[in-house]
């Protein structure tokens, strides 16, 4: 109720001048109609009385069937069509009076104004809810018919369904009347007749026109014919005339006559490639091959099981015994095709075909035997119980110290192989290495946080003076003024005994175990690196001050390896991919080296001083000319043929003799000879020729020589350092076997 | 400062277009597209860098040349391909209202596209174009024998047919077939062509069905660039050897199944005398035969009447009233005065001296018996001057029949029946002729003389019929080989079976025997051996048993010894290779290698063969 009331009223607000205001509903309403109301107060006085008529209809309406509405969706809708709602008020009037008629209405009959003839007029039907008829009780939907005959039937009489009303509404005689017209495609109304006699208003006897409509006179154009469109008409005639319109072409499927068509010259341009000619078939295509091209039981098996995209030969060899049992081949279209799909579809390049041998690819290098000499067999073997970490050859090349993990440090002769002296040390050795000077004679032995300074027995007594007067002064250097957290500590006079140290550096605390030991030339400095600590772990120790520093403060990167430059004060520094090389005079780096390695293993710098070689464990080996770039010059590397065929199908061993198959441990370029060797945790050795000319033009040459095997591989780790006699071509190296071998020429 | 180079402006990424682009470029479909590349010999190139062709994007795409794309957008093919779109909307929308008149306007003014131009394009040279002919002439004949359906209208096929007729006309009557191969696949014909090899393929005469993943619309679209190359190929051809193209068909022959023998060949030169002449001829000739079919012969056989003259005289006689009637002398041609100068370069062709191996056959006659195919053979011995029958249900055209006296070869290819019901004078034709397998045909012509017709008589077990194509480089050769492996396989036989005979004899002293056997194998220098014979004999080892031990066991120590030493170096230098060079060399060792083994292979599969055979020789 509340809702329908409302909707007038919201109606007003937009069309205040037309609508009415029900004057004694508007006390009833709650709130916040009243506050609308304050709006309409204004328009009401004149509009109330206006139309008193309508206020009496509302009821009644409230009363059929509307209650049903939803009163929310009649708030929204009634702003949406205000106006049409406006124009059903007035429709309503109208239907007033059939509202209380029977189910169909019944039509007038009344006299046309135009004709004169009576005719019947329908009262407008309305589509709207007040004209449904369906809320009434008169519900005789049966029609004169006996009552029983409905017994078995779910319903009374023939019902339609209302779905405004949402019930079943019957149709009456005539509605069903002109749904049966509508289906027979006949004029819906009965009463109407299509063939009604003509009516003639204008033609027929005595009603002619004589009159013109209009008095103008009648264009030319009526009665004189188209001067364009003679002319037009022409120049068709006259191209037919000269042949140059064909009245009846003859059909365009006519053939393509041949004719000479290279008669005329050719154009400059090169004729495109020709395509490729297919291949010619061979032995094992003929219809009765020898014997052996039939394929065994196994190929065509496996011929079978392979894809066609894989299959060498798209066919398998057949043999049949006279020609005419020779049947067609299944496959002669598709090949056709596919060799048409080459054609067009496939990219062609053209390519040089290569008639060379492939020896001479390889390239021309000096025999080994031409130059001699370099070590080629094992002349003898000293065995460790651990293994051969590390190895130092005295500076006249007669004596060896060897080091072993167990912490055993044996010194032997080089050509005999007897040892001579054994020292022991608590933990593993790092690192071994004689002092490169001529005049003194003693060798450091790097282990864990210490290095110790040992003069070998049998020294001849000026050697042994001076070298004890070098490493335990009787006077000792001033202290520096910045104190070093690294100790150097003499042992008493009295003490000094063959086995033990005459001095003993002990590096700061956790800086772990020295791993390398390199000299300077001159024997007066000598660098650490160890594997802790703090700068990097680099040490510089000078002997005649006694005295230790840290060259840098800090550094990027793990250090490897450190070497000093043989002939200028420079000083190299691998790191895990890089080799710096510094100014030690300047205190400033020179130049990085990339080698391209991932991890650097190992490092020699030759005697010029200007090629350095530098091992990874990515069994990569690369030299650097220093002059001439940072990159090197050469690799040399291990490189994997086998995965490049994978499926190959011969047993025969393809793969080159190539460069270490495992990691590099070690490099060393003799001092004096043309040799570098490399050793490689493949447990082998291999020897290098290594010519480097003075000239900038000439290149280093390189040669292969040997490889040496002897060494075993133990726990993956083959052989871990090499090292060179200073005077001999011969080479000693240690292996994780725990075997120390010399190599001799 | 240089320019400021952009992206994309220069280099790969301009010289390349993507399939997709070229196509929007063109404005036209794919399938059109690939009409006009099919058409105008277009390829997709690989660039050097996909990446960089595809500015930066590694999709899989196919790239074509920019520089040929903008060539095919002045192509007048693409512009009927456009105007055949319209046309084929208009037709569509003229049928779907019913127009039918204006349909068939329509369809009378249908725009059709003309391939001389990019035949011209293709082929600048006379040389190019039959350089290229290989494959059109392998497409016209599989069109030529598939059966004509809804897609494959019978015209296409008659006139497919009609081009490998007018090829096979053209090669009988140069004689310039030069090799024929029977393979599983069909037969390969090749011929020598102005000096350029066109090797052909013919399927054997089946119904061929076309598959299912074949795209019959690229294949046609070949096949109409091929027959109009062809056609202009033949023009030429013809024209070159003073010969009327397209030769005239007879169509009441061609009915009867004459094949090749439907098509007349006439020579433009004949002048108006000449023709009562060739009547003459006719008159004095063999009655059977047709006119058309006896041109076709006689302008065949006059090719080389000159060196039949000599040789034979059936021929000679018969040839000799022709000589002067088809004899082709130049002569300025009124309509086109190139011609002349072709004429003489052809002429000039044929007076070199001709090798025999053209006129192989020209002292035989051949009759096919009916199991035989008479397209390949007609073929075949025509080509190299024989003459040739056939029975009526090979088809209609054969210029003598079975009861002729003159044939000397028939070529059968059924097994051996013994007859009973012969009569005298079957028998004595019989014995007269020879009788030989198909094989025997094309291996004479293979081999370039004539081969004893005895291993390939009726019946026989055919020798291997090999490739006349040859192989490449060091591949096996089955028939080199022959001898070297028999006599390595009868030093092996010895082998197998002394120890079998020694078993047998004396199983005593066999320990001691092998024991000094073995010393005889590892004993190096001249001491040792003769230690290690003193030992075999006193272990009763014959001498020639030991000395065959120690030359074996010196081979097999020897190999690979020497090996090693001469490896080492070279190994060693090996590793000195740039990255490059070792590929390279890698691949070149590795094809080596299997070319090596596939020999190997084929010559190890010889040995047990033969192995085999000996076996059941002495078995049987």
């Amino acid at each position: 109720m509340a809702a329908l009331d409302v909707k007038p009223k919201s109606k007003k607000r937009k069309e205040a001048s037309r609508d009415e205001e029900p004057a004694p509903e508007a006390p009833a309403f709650s709130a916040p109609v009243e506050s609308l109301e304050m709006l309409s107060d204004e328009e009401g006085p004149d509009e109330s009385a206006s139309d008193d008529g309508q206020v009496d209809e509302f009821p009644e309406i409230d009363a059929a069937s509307d209650s049903e509405e939803d009163g929310s969706f009649g708030d929204e809708e009634d702003e949406e069509d205000s106006d049409g709602t406006d124009e059903e008020d007035f429709e309503e009037e109208d239907s007033d009076d059939s509202m209380d008629r029977d189910i169909f209405p019944k039509p007038k009959t009344i006299i046309s104004d135009i004709t004169g003839h009576p005719k019947r007029v329908y009262p407008e039907i309305e589509p709207d809810y007040d004209s449904d008829s369906s809320t009434e009780d008169t519900q005789n939907r049966v029609g004169n018919v006996p009552m029983h005959w409905y017994d078995d039937l779910p319903h009374v009489g023939t019902s339609a369904f209302d779905k405004t009303a949402q019930m079943d509404k019957p149709l009456s005689a005539e509605e069903l009347d002109i749904i049966r017209r509508l289906y027979a495609n006949e004029v819906p109304d009965a009463g109407y007749d299509p063939y009604e006699p003509m009516t003639e208003w204008f033609t027929g006897k005595g009603k002619e026109e004589i009159m013109p409509l209009s008095a103008a006179p009648e264009p030319k154009r009526r009665w004189v014919p188209s001067k364009w469109e003679k002319q037009k008409v022409m120049k068709i005639v006259r191209a037919i005339r000269q042949g140059r319109i064909l009245p009846s072409k003859p059909k365009t499927a006519s053939k393509l006559e041949f004719y000479s068509i290279w008669s005329e010259p050719s154009t400059s341009h090169a004729p495109p490639l020709p395509a490729p000619k297919p291949r010619l078939p061979t032995n094992s295509e003929s219809y009765n091959p020898p014997e052996e091209y039939l394929p065994s039981e196994a190929e065509r098996a496996e011929w079978e099981a392979m894809d066609p995209e894989d299959r060498e030969r798209d066919y398998l060899p057949q043999k049949f015994p006279s020609l005419r049992l020779v049947p067609a081949y299944d496959r002669f279209i598709k090949e056709r095709f596919n060799r048409q799909l080459d054609l067009y579809l496939a990219p062609r390049i053209q390519r040089v075909k290569l008639n060379i041998d492939p020896s001479t690819l390889i390239p021309k290098l000096p025999s080994p035997q031409s130059l001699k000499p370099f070590p080629n067999y094992k002349s003898l073997k000293f065995t460790h119980s651990g293994r051969a970490r590390c190895l130092s050859i005295s500076p006249d090349g007669a004596w060896v110290i060897s080091g072993d993990e167990s912490g055993i440090v044996s010194l032997w002769e080089v050509n005999v192989g007897r040892e001579v002296k054994r020292w022991k040390f608590e933990g593993k050795i790092g690192a071994l290495e004689w002092c490169p000077r001529l005049d003194v004679s003693y060798f450091v032995v790097g282990i864990e946080e210490a290095l110790h300074f040992i003069i070998p027995p049998n020294l001849p007594s000026p050697v042994l003076a001076l070298t004890q007067s070098l490493l335990a002064p009787t006077t000792l250097p001033p202290a520096p003024e910045t104190p070093s957290p690294v100790k150097w500590v003499t042992p008493p006079t009295s003490s000094w005994s063959p086995d033990t140290a005459i001095l003993t550096v002990h590096l700061p605390q956790s800086s772990g175990l020295p791993k390398q030991i390199t000299w300077h030339r001159r024997g007066d400095y000598m660098a650490t690196v160890s594997s802790g600590g703090t700068q990097g772990g680099v040490w510089m120790h000078q002997i005649t001050r006694r005295h230790s520093q840290a060259p840098f403060k800090k550094i990027r990167g793990a250090v490897q390896l450190v070497l000093f430059h043989p002939l200028k004060p420079h000083f190299f520094v691998a790191t895990q991919q890089y080799v710096r090389v510094y100014n030690l005079a300047e205190q400033k780096l020179l130049k990085t080296l990339t080698p391209g390695i991932k991890w650097i293993s190992s490092m020699d710098v030759h005697p010029s001083g200007d090629h350095l070689i530098v091992g990874g464990y990515d069994r990569k080996l690369c030299w650097f000319d220093l002059e001439l770039s940072d990159k090197p010059y050469k690799i040399l590397r291990y490189d994997f043929p086998a995965f490049k065929y994978p499926s190959l199908p011969l047993n025969a061993k393809l793969l080159l003799p190539s460069y270490h198959t495992r990691a590099i441990r070690s490099l060393a370029f003799h001092p004096t000879y043309p040799l570098f060797a490399s050793s490689s945790d493949d447990g082998a050795i291999q020897v290098f020729h290594s010519r480097v000319y003075n000239d900038l033009m000439t290149d280093p040459l390189i040669v292969p020589l040997k490889i040496l095997r002897g060494h075993t591989v133990k726990e993956g780790l083959g052989v871990l350092q090499v090292k060179w006699c200073a005077r001999q071509p011969w080479l000693v190296s240690g292996g994780a076997d725990g075997t120390v071998g010399v190599w001799c020429s | 400062m240089g320019r400021l180079r952009q992206k994309g402006k220069a280099g790969a990424a301009k010289a390349y277009v993507t399939r997709t682009s070229a196509i929007k470029k063109l404005q036209c479909s794919l399938a059109d597209f690939r009409r006009l590349c099919i058409l105008k010999g277009i390829f997709p190139r690989e660039p050097r860098s996909r990446k960089k062709a595809n500015k930066g994007s590694s999709a899989p795409t196919s790239f074509y040349y920019a520089k040929d794309i903008a060539y095919l957008a002045h192509e007048p093919v693409l512009k009927k391909l456009r105007e055949h779109k319209a046309f084929a909307k208009k037709l569509s929308r003229a049928l779907g209202r019913g127009e039918w008149g204006d349909a068939k306007n329509l369809e009378d003014n249908k725009p059709v596209y003309r391939l001389d131009h990019i035949i011209k394009e293709r082929y600048p040279t006379f040389i190019d174009a039959v350089r290229d002919i290989d494959d059109a002439l392998c497409m016209v004949f599989l069109f030529a024998s598939l059966p004509s359906n809804a897609r494959l209208p019978a015209s296409l096929t008659e006139n497919c047919a009609r081009l490998a007729a007018e090829w096979q006309l053209y090669v009988m009557h140069t004689r310039s077939l030069r090799k024929t191969f029977l393979s599983i696949k069909g037969i390969y014909y090749q011929a020598e062509i102005m000096d350029q090899t066109v090797t052909w393929l013919v399927p054997y005469q089946f119904t061929q069905n076309i598959p299912a993943d074949v795209d019959v619309r690229v294949m046609l679209t070949f096949l109409e660039l091929y027959q109009t190359l062809l056609g202009f190929v033949f023009f030429k051809l013809y024209t070159d050897s003073g010969l009327i193209y397209p030769p005239p068909l007879d169509v009441k022959k061609d009915e009867g199944g004459a094949g090749v023998g439907a098509f007349s060949l006439q020579s433009t030169s004949r002048t108006a005398p000449a023709a009562p002449k060739a009547k003459a001829v006719e008159v004095d000739g063999r009655k059977i035969s047709g006119k058309d079919v006896r041109q076709a012969i006689k302008t065949m056989t006059s090719a080389d009447t000159e060196i039949n003259s000599g040789d034979v005289d059936m021929q000679a006689a018969e040839s000799n009233p022709m000589e002067v009637d088809e004899e082709f002398v130049p002569q300025q041609s009124t309509s086109d005065p190139q011609s002349a100068s072709s004429l003489t370069t052809l002429k000039a062709l044929e007076a070199l001296p001709q090798s025999l191996t053209t006129a192989l056959f020209s002292p035989y006659t051949f009759y096919l018996s009916r199991e035989t195919s008479r397209s390949i053979f007609e073929f075949i011995v025509r080509s190299f001057g024989g003459r040739i029958g056939w029975p009526a249900s090979s088809g209609s055209g054969s210029p003598f029949d079975e009861s002729d006296d003159s044939i000397t070869h028939v070529i059968i290819d059924r097994p051996l029946v013994e007859r009973t019901d012969e009569t005298a004078e079957e028998r004595e034709r019989r014995l007269r002729r020879k009788y030989v397998q198909p094989q025997w045909v094309v291996d004479c012509i293979n081999a370039g003389k004539l081969l004893l017709e005895e291993p390939y008589a009726q019946g026989k077990t055919l020798p291997p019929h090999l490739s006349p194509f040859g192989e490449y480089e060091g591949a096996y050769d089955p028939t080199s080989l022959g001898s070297h492996v028999a006599e390595e396989s009868e030093s092996e036989d010895e082998d197998v079976e002394l120890p079998e005979d020694e078993e047998e004899e004396q199983a005593d002293g066999q320990v001691a025997e092998k024991s000094a056997l073995r010393a005889a194998a590892t004993a190096s220098d001249a001491a040792a051996l003769r230690a290690a014979e003193l030992a075999a004999e006193v272990a009763g080892v014959d001498y020639g048993t030991f000395e065959k031990e120690v030359r074996k066991s010196r081979k097999k120590s020897k190999a690979p010894g020497q090996v090693d030493a001469e490896d080492a170096e070279q190994d060693m230098n090996k590793m000195m290779m740039s990255n490059k060079q070792k590929k390279l060399y890698e691949r070149m060792k590795y094809s080596e290698k299997k070319k090596a083994s596939e020999r190997a292979v084929l010559e190890g599969k010889k040995q047990l063969l033969q192995k085999q055979k000996k076996r059941e020789a002495k078995a049987g």
